[in-house]
């Protein structure tokens, strides 16, 4: 009686044929899609639309949210936990990347990785001990943990973070001798930064490591029970969501020049939580959609004055209510199981023996 | 020594407050697992309902103190009360069936739908409660005058715990409140109406948290429309530290974190003080994952 | 069969909204002015008195004939009090082609957006935007109707010591604003023969300053310099006179706002001292009495604080210059620096120097009489 489960876990299990990954569009018109995407600066110039700046300063900061719900969507998403204090990575990432610029010199680009891994370091510290907290319990001590950086960013800890002032006159990154300046240069590397998230962090998914996840998330108890050391696993997330928002800390600081503290508060990682859940948890589609949602209706409702953001928050509460899974939740996943499965079988000959593993309502 | 009963007295009156917020919190959250974000709202809403009763319409003058304020307290628990009733129906009773987030950001949702809507209604400008509400006492507390209304906050939070500990621990209708907490899917069984369980807690929950709004307002004047995120994550945190779904746990919590508060900015620094106030959270929930008060399912709300 | 509804609905609702925005039709060839202010978050009641204040001093040359003939237009852009947001509203007004923008509020959030309007070549006059770094840039295109905090904090530490204190407790709200303010007058205490027994920063949004207060009284000061925006410092003399306790306060210039009063109370808002620019009541110009005439008549109060009246100036320089030298924002900018001399604004007389300051010494000292007038001492 004793049967393998490695093959569930290991790198080479291949996906059902025609399986969940089915794609909404076909391939050609995704790619399609994409470039006209990415050619809409140039559509911008060409038609000489006279909004077109402030429309490409919209669609930066979406692309800037979305790699940060990205982010904070392995943590929240994949691995389940209920992270409510994702600006905090964000934030030691922004000012790792200004301090470094503006007292060492370094320029912005050199500054990414340092950025990336200080927010990371800081995630695996504060991580660490609190990493087994049940959901709701996890996600006060973030909103601690973020609410105690933004307090420590105002009263100018280790004297280098400016105090209420924040920094000011962070450098513009520069590529091959290339400055990046105007909000067309910014799209580009934005949504660059973007494209390179959602490849990494799909391929991830799948990996074993993305399994590994995904069964914690439904079942610890089995998940453990099987071999897999959730905390490990937990913690892994956890400080790749942070590396990853480090990352978005050293665009936004280049992008704005000028840091404070105010801009990385509980409410900043509300806002992220909310992207993530409205978007669908755990789908990076759905994750793209819930950005450009919960950043661009705001804009949209420009028209509205001061009542727009009434009308934003009756929006969320409709869309939860017609889409309580998020907008494009993650399809359930399929696998084609492994050889001594198949042998286990009901009546000991059935090859085609499915394992769902599906997202539950719960 | 003076100094420390002083701070002592300070904290115990923001605490009151924030006890009372953090029972609404808990009372919901054990139920129906839903943190519902929007109770900071609540509160804010009690306080300008409050400010219309007793600011516009002058209600201590029209009544007399005594009788005036209870109106005021009964209108505003009754009124805060039926907008929770109705935030229910609309918010959160579509996605009772669905995943918990679901509901956390419709949560969100109707919170800055209510914040707005209140902006909206009163006006962006900080209104405030006039100093002569109450007949300006003052008692001596070790040889420091005290106002009365501060003596009132703390008495009033201490006896709406009680009131509501016995009422969940001594009746029929708490009996069944506490039965929807332990596994909704058995109450059922049992014969218990758990939408009417639901619809009470959240009746019970925003009326308290109204009653905090007016209590805030009367303590310290000034309202404004944002003023409920504040005390919202306040609250919500106490009710975590006491361990939420408790209702003596939203008791210590509130009054925990109060003294924390003023304690944190008495003997270490001001600026430093909701730092503090999280890094000692933070310490509770790493030795006591579920907060300081057990959680037993029997007495869990 | 859900998200088919959803997906209507979302369409319908963009849909509204687009047609709702190009509603409003061009009319030939207006002079577009923006107004960048807080109209939502913490700070929108000062964000709507700005823009109430423009849109009446707007309807008033309308209704004159407009500037040279043509009308202006006001454009209003909401900041949201919050730089991220001013990033957009900023890139809003330039698509608007607006030609200059009055506002804002906050420094930090001004700051947000001066690179912004300096690339596009719109003039930016700040209302209330006070910290001194904003106009030590070398922006040609940026000015400001309000005075900075260095000089805020000279008048500040030159009136503690005429009124005779000699410890004091300083209070500040770790905004940057009122960081700067305490510091620019905390380094002129030992030239001013003044000791600080307290310094320390409380919680903005907090209600409960007791236990603060608490502690500087036992520091025993003569006075407490509150450096802060004024539904603290309300709070902070509510809760002062709840303790008995009535050492004086002084403050800045983001308490002179009538709510202030209103919030405190007028027994415990008594005696307060803050210095601040003169306000539109203390200003004998017929311009300001008009002005609140029909701000009274049309929205039933009176604005609250003297920012909205400075963000009227900034729209008043703005079309004084227009007048005189056209809709270039160059030649505005160049008439505002070089030409306009002693304008007879809402707030007195208003010129500019080369970096974009204002000239002259606005800063007076205001007591807080019984009834809750603001006194010009």
């Amino acid at each position: 009686m004793s049967f393998s489960f490695k093959g569930l876990l290991s790198d080479r299990v291949p996906l059902e044929e025609g399986g969940g990954k089915e794609r909404i569009l076909p391939l050609p018109l995704t790619i399609a899609g994409i470039a006209i995407f990415f050619s809409i600066p140039v559509i911008f110039k060409v038609t000489g639309l006279s909004s077109a700046m402030y429309w490409l300063e919209v669609l930066n900061t979406v692309g800037l949210y979305a790699i940060l719900a990205l982010s904070l969507n392995v943590i929240l998403g994949h691995a389940g936990m209920f992270n409510m204090g994702h600006a905090a990575f964000f934030a030691v990432g922004a000012y790792v990347t200004a301090i470094l610029n503006l007292t060492y010199g370094w320029s912005i680009l050199s500054t990414l990785p340092v950025a990336g891994l200080a927010a990371g370091l800081f995630a695996a510290i504060v991580a660490g001990p609190i990493i087994h907290l049940r959901g709701d319990y996890l996600l006060i001590v973030t909103i601690g943990i973020v609410e105690i950086i933004r307090i420590s960013l105002t009263n100018n800890i280790f004297g280098v973070t400016g105090g209420p002032n924040g920094l000011m006159g962070i450098a513009r990154p520069t590529i091959f001798g290339f400055k990046i300046a105007r909000p067309q240069h910014f799209f580009y590397l934005i949504w660059i930064v973007v494209a390179i998230t959602v490849t990494l962090f799909y391929w991830l998914e799948n990996s074993r490591f993305g399994r590994a996840l995904k069964f914690i998330k439904e079942d610890p108890v089995a998940a453990e029970g099987i071999g897999i050391n959730t905390t490990r696993y937990k913690l892994m997330a956890f400080v790749v969501g942070a590396i990853w928002a480090g990352f978005a800390g050293t665009l936004y600081a280049s992008r704005m020049r000028t840091i404070s503290p105010g801009s990385f508060n509980f409410e900043e990682s509300v806002l992220l939580f909310t992207i993530v859940i409205l978007g669908g948890s755990g789908s990076q589609k759905g994750v793209l959609l819930g950005s450009f949602l919960i950043i661009g209706l705001p804009e949209l409702f420009r028209g509205f004055q001061n009542s727009r953001l009434l009308v934003f928050g009756a929006a969320l509460v409709i869309m939860m209510i017609f889409r309580p899974q998020g907008l494009l939740p993650p399809k359930p996943q399929r696998y084609k199981l492994p050889p001594p499965w198949d042998k286990m079988g009901q009546n000991g000959n059935s090859s085609q023996a499915k394992v769902s593993l599906s997202k539950k309502d719960d | 020594m003076d100094f420390f009963i002083q701070q002592l007295t300070n904290g115990l009156t923001v605490g009151g407050i924030y006890a009372l917020i953090a029972l609404g919190y808990t009372m919901v959250y054990g139920v129906m697992k839903l943190i519902n974000f929007a109770h900071g709202e609540l509160f804010t809403l009690g306080a300008y309902i409050g400010f219309t009763l007793l600011v516009t319409f002058n209600f201590t003058g029209l009544f007399g103190t005594v009788i005036g304020l209870g109106f005021s307290v009964i209108l505003v628990s009754c009124l805060v009360a039926v907008a929770g009733h109705l935030l229910e129906r609309v918010a959160y009773r579509p996605l009772r069936h669905s995943d918990r987030l679901a509901a956390v950001v419709s949560a969100l949702g109707a919170s800055i739908f209510l914040q707005n809507a209140i902006m909206l209604k009163w006006g962006a400008q900080r209104l405030a409660y006039k100093p002569n509400i109450l007949p300006n006492v003052s008692v001596n507390i070790f040889g420091q005058p005290m106002p009365f209304i501060r003596i009132l906050v703390f008495l009033v939070a201490v006896f709406v715990m009680f009131g509501l500990y016995i009422f969940i621990n001594r009746t029929r209708t708490g009996m069944a409140i506490r039965a929807a907490a332990i596994d909704q899917g058995a109450a059922k069984l049992m014969g218990i109406d758990v939408s009417r369980v639901i619809a009470l807690v959240f009746i019970i929950g925003p009326a308290l948290g109204g009653l905090a709004g007016l209590m805030a307002g009367l303590l310290y004047g000034p309202i404004n429309f944002n003023m409920g995120q504040i005390y919202g994550l306040k609250a919500f945190t106490a009710a975590i530290i006491g361990g939420i779904g408790n209702i003596q746990g939203a008791m210590v919590g509130g009054l925990l974190l109060g003294l924390l508060e003023s304690m944190g900015a008495a003997y270490i620094s001001v600026a430093w003080k909701d730092g503090i106030t999280f890094m000692v959270l933070i310490v509770i929930l790493v030795f006591r994952p579920t907060g300081l008060l057990p959680e037993r399912v029997a007495e869990k709300l | 069969m859900r998200f088919t509804l959803f997906l209507a609905f979302t369409l319908a609702l963009v849909g509204s909204i687009t047609f709702f925005c190009t509603g409003a039709e061009a009319q030939d060839n207006p002079i577009k002015i923006g107004v960048m202010g807080p109209n939502t978050g913490s700070w929108a009641s000062e964000g709507q008195d700005m823009l109430n204040v423009v849109v009446i001093l707007a309807d008033e040359i309308n209704s004159a004939g407009g500037i040279n003939g043509r009308k202006v237009e006001i454009v209003s852009a909401d900041d949201g009090g919050d730089p991220k947001t001013a990033v957009l509203a900023a890139q809003q007004l330039y698509a608007e082609g607006v030609v200059a923008v009055v506002g804002t509020y906050g420094s930090n959030v001004t700051e947000a957006t001066q690179d912004i309007y300096d690339e596009a070549g719109i003039v930016q006059v700040a209302t209330g935007s006070t910290a001194i770094r904003l106009t030590e840039k070398g922006l040609t295109l940026f000015f400001r109707t309000c005075p900075r905090d260095d000089e805020q904090g000279r008048v500040l530490a030159r009136y503690v010591k005429e009124l005779g204190f000699k410890k004091v407790a300083v209070v500040h709200d770790n905004t940057s604003y009122s960081k700067g303010l305490a510091d620019e007058t905390r380094q002129l205490f030992a030239d001013i023969g003044v000791t600080e027994v307290f310094y320390d920063a409380i919680i903005p949004g907090d209600r409960d300053f007791t236990a603060t207060l608490t502690k500087i009284k036992a520091a025993e000061p003569d006075v407490i310099i509150f450096t802060g925006y004024y539904p603290e410092a309300a709070l902070l003399l509510r809760q002062k006179k709840d303790m008995n306790w009535d050492v004086p306060m002084i403050g800045g210039d983001a308490t002179n706002n009538l709510t202030l009063v209103q919030n405190a109370g007028e027994e415990a808002a008594a005696g307060y001292y803050f210095v601040s620019p003169p306000g539109p009541g203390d200003i004998k110009g017929e311009a300001a009495a008009k002005l609140l005439a029909t701000y009274q008549q049309k929205h039933e109060v009176y604005p609250t604080s003297v920012w909205a009246i400075l963000a009227g100036d900034a729209f008043g320089v703005i079309a004084e210059a227009i007048k005189n030298v056209g809709d270039n924002p160059e030649a505005i900018a160049q008439y505002l620096h070089n030409d306009l001399k002693d304008y007879n604004g809402l707030t007195g007389p208003i010129s500019f120097n080369e970096k974009g300051d204002r000239i002259g010494e606005v800063y007076r000292l205001y007591q807080v009489d019984p009834t809750g007038a603001f006194v010009l001492k």
